[in-house]
């Protein structure tokens, strides 16, 4: 499937992340081939299939962590194909991974202030002669009203390893928020959540679309899928074979035939 | 006595600067570096070369220059650096774990090798000798003073970089560098080169590391390769590890338990007859034993890691109870670091 590249310097955005035949082998393993969907801008845009289809390869080409061979990935207009991760990242994309990605033996607060990218203040030159402020008061009062939005801020002070694995969850979400990024791509945030916290997190995603940012969410729980998308793009055998809205992909034949006929078992 | 305890103090002064410098690839980094002597020793081989003059034959060596003690140890520090940036280059760019301790081990050995080998560098295993008192006679002092004036200047130059260094720690380069020890892709994932990061954390630990070799060099007044056996990264290892990794303070206490107190306190032992290697064997073998006892029972060391404590804005705690004002210097914004009682 085609995607109308957007019009030259046109005022109006187009979608927040476009990508177009992306396509990544591993050795004789076709992991992702000629994949293209968008993601428009302050929607949440599901990404989901059968285990192996793709998912994680694609979404890790597009954020810079693995380099695609193949295809072109645009954020908002700029090509980001192949750049470094902390390249895509510094221009507003950020990702959170399978497994929360904390920094165990920083505390909360910690994990929260490093999430925003200051370098104009982390020089090594700067901070051996200046001393350190790792944090002026207005960044340390937003911090601190962010990790309250997401009842985190007892634990603020709590070394963010020992948290549980929902509290981690929305620890990522705490600092995707003090990030600010215009679109995030969260890799299956309900793995490994009790299911009773679905309700928080579906408002913690809507809270980041609330603050401007565009979400791709890759996942399994499709009843979570269908609570918090409004566009969902089905990916099987490293392409994508449908997208729409969830009530059309849901009687799909074809995503029907890749959720339940040819089951593969290896994992993405 | 006394003098015995001055050059303990030396010694420890000298400790404390290269394990100042090792808490920043490894305790901060969480880079398990094996190269870090390989950067005392390029201090120390620089330190001589480049203050002691021509080579008299049949010694050789390269350079045989005349310049300021201060003046050598800083080139000497920089060559440590330069050193450390070519290492770091390769061994940081992919490797991490056990593959950057072998790259790295790899390339203390080259060092090694070469300075053993290659007469014409630094005379092969005769080594470079020949730097008595360093500015004794700038500032007229005798033998009997002149050990109080180096201890005094070790003492200076350690406490400056613990200054410098403590400052770091607390900033957000030190909170960053810190953070590719916990999860460097979460920190590429939030906008940071971990490579340029790391790398100019290693690069500052190699210049710390030959800082301390040129003094080493003033305490020794010589140098040769059987003088940076592995067992010496060792104790700087254990020092870090028993004080607490990643804590300045830790440091400096791990230091002097470990390659001050326990070191000395074997001098003590009586000495074995017909077997004089027991002794230094056992001091070894007792070494060990700490390392594997902290390992297990206490990874964190003594004075563990400092995090920096928020008090303001709600009641709600998680952290250990909030101790008096800061007074560090290093206490940075958010609240101030302290040691965590955990």
């Amino acid at each position: 499937m085609s995607v109308p590249a957007p019009p030259a310097g046109a005022a109006p955005p187009g979608p927040a992340l476009q990508v177009e035949q992306l396509t990544k082998h591993f050795g004789g393993v076709n992991a992702v081939t000629d994949c293209s969907f968008a993601a428009p801008r302050h929607r949440v845009t599901g990404l989901i299939g059968p285990n192996g289809a793709g998912k994680s390869t694609a979404i890790d080409c597009i954020s810079g962590f693995k380099r695609p061979d193949a295809g072109m990935v645009l954020f908002g207009d700029r090509a980001i194909t192949g750049l470094p991760p902390h390249r895509i990242a510094r221009l507003g994309l950020v990702r959170t991974f399978q497994t929360p990605r904390e920094w165990p033996q920083l505390t909360v607060m910690e994990n929260l202030i490093l999430s925003r990218y200051q370098p104009r203040r982390e020089g090594l030159w700067r901070g051996m002669l200046r001393g350190g402020h790792v944090a002026d008061q207005a960044e340390l009062a937003q911090v601190r009203e962010v990790l309250d939005q997401f009842g985190l801020l007892g634990l603020r002070n709590e070394r963010a390893g020992n948290l549980s694995g929902g509290q981690k969850r929305l620890v990522e979400f705490a600092r995707i928020r003090i990030a600010e990024p215009e679109l995030v791509i969260l890799d299956e945030p309900m793995g490994g959540v009790n299911p009773v916290l679905g309700e928080r997190m579906a408002a913690a995603i809507e809270t980041l679309v609330a603050h401007g940012a565009a979400v791709v969410l890759v996942e399994h729980n499709l009843p979570f899928i269908e609570r918090v998308t409004q566009h969902v793009v089905v990916m099987a055998h490293g392409a994508v074979i449908a997208a729409g809205p969830f009530e059309a992909i849901r009687s799909d034949r074809a995503v029907i035939d890749a959720y339940l006929g040819t089951q593969r078992t290896d994992d993405a | 006595m006394s003098q015995y305890l001055v050059s303990v103090l030396t010694e420890g002064s000298i400790f404390t600067v290269m394990a100042l410098g090792l808490n920043v690839i490894w305790g901060w980094g969480g880079d398990f570096d094996l190269a870090f002597y390989g950067y005392v020793a390029l201090g120390a081989y620089m330190t001589l070369v480049l203050t002691i003059g021509r080579a008299v034959p049949p010694a050789e060596f390269i350079l045989g220059l005349q310049l300021p003690y201060p003046l050598a140890v800083l080139l000497g520090a920089l060559a440590a650096g330069l050193m450390g940036l070519v290492v770091g280059l390769i061994a940081l760019r992919h490797l991490r774990g056990i593959y950057f301790s072998i790259v790295t081990l790899g390339a203390v050995y080259v060092l090694y090798v070469l300075a053993g080998q290659y007469v014409p560098l630094f005379d092969g295993y005769n080594g470079v000798s020949g730097l008595f008192d360093p500015m004794g006679s700038t500032f007229g002092l005798t033998y009997q003073t002149y050990q109080y004036f180096f201890l005094g200047l070790c003492i200076a130059v350690a406490v400056v970089v613990f200054l410098l260094l403590e400052r770091l720690s607390g900033s957000r380069f030190g909170l960053a560098l810190r953070s590719t020890r916990e999860d460097e892709r979460a920190t590429a994932a939030f906008g940071r080169n971990i490579y340029w990061l790391k790398l100019r954390g290693y690069v500052l630990g190699a210049v710390v590391g030959g800082l301390a070799g040129g003094l080493f060099a003033g305490y020794l007044t010589a140098f040769n390769p059987s003088a940076w056996s592995p067992i010496e990264t060792i104790v700087v290892y254990a020092s870090i590890l028993v004080g607490g990794k990643g804590n300045g303070r830790g440091v400096v206490l791990g230091v002097f338990l470990i390659a001050v107190l326990l070191q000395e306190s074997t001098r003590f032992l009586p000495q074995v007859p017909n077997n004089p290697e027991l002794v230094l064997a056992l001091r070894e073998m007792v070494i060990g034993l700490v390392l594997i006892a902290f390992i297990r029972l206490r990874p964190q060391g003594l004075l563990p890691e400092r995090r920096h404590l928020d008090r303001e804005g709600g009641p709600g705690t998680g952290g250990p109870p909030p101790l008096g004002a800061g007074a560090s210097h290093a206490a940075p914004q958010v609240g101030s670091a302290e040691p965590d009682a955990s």
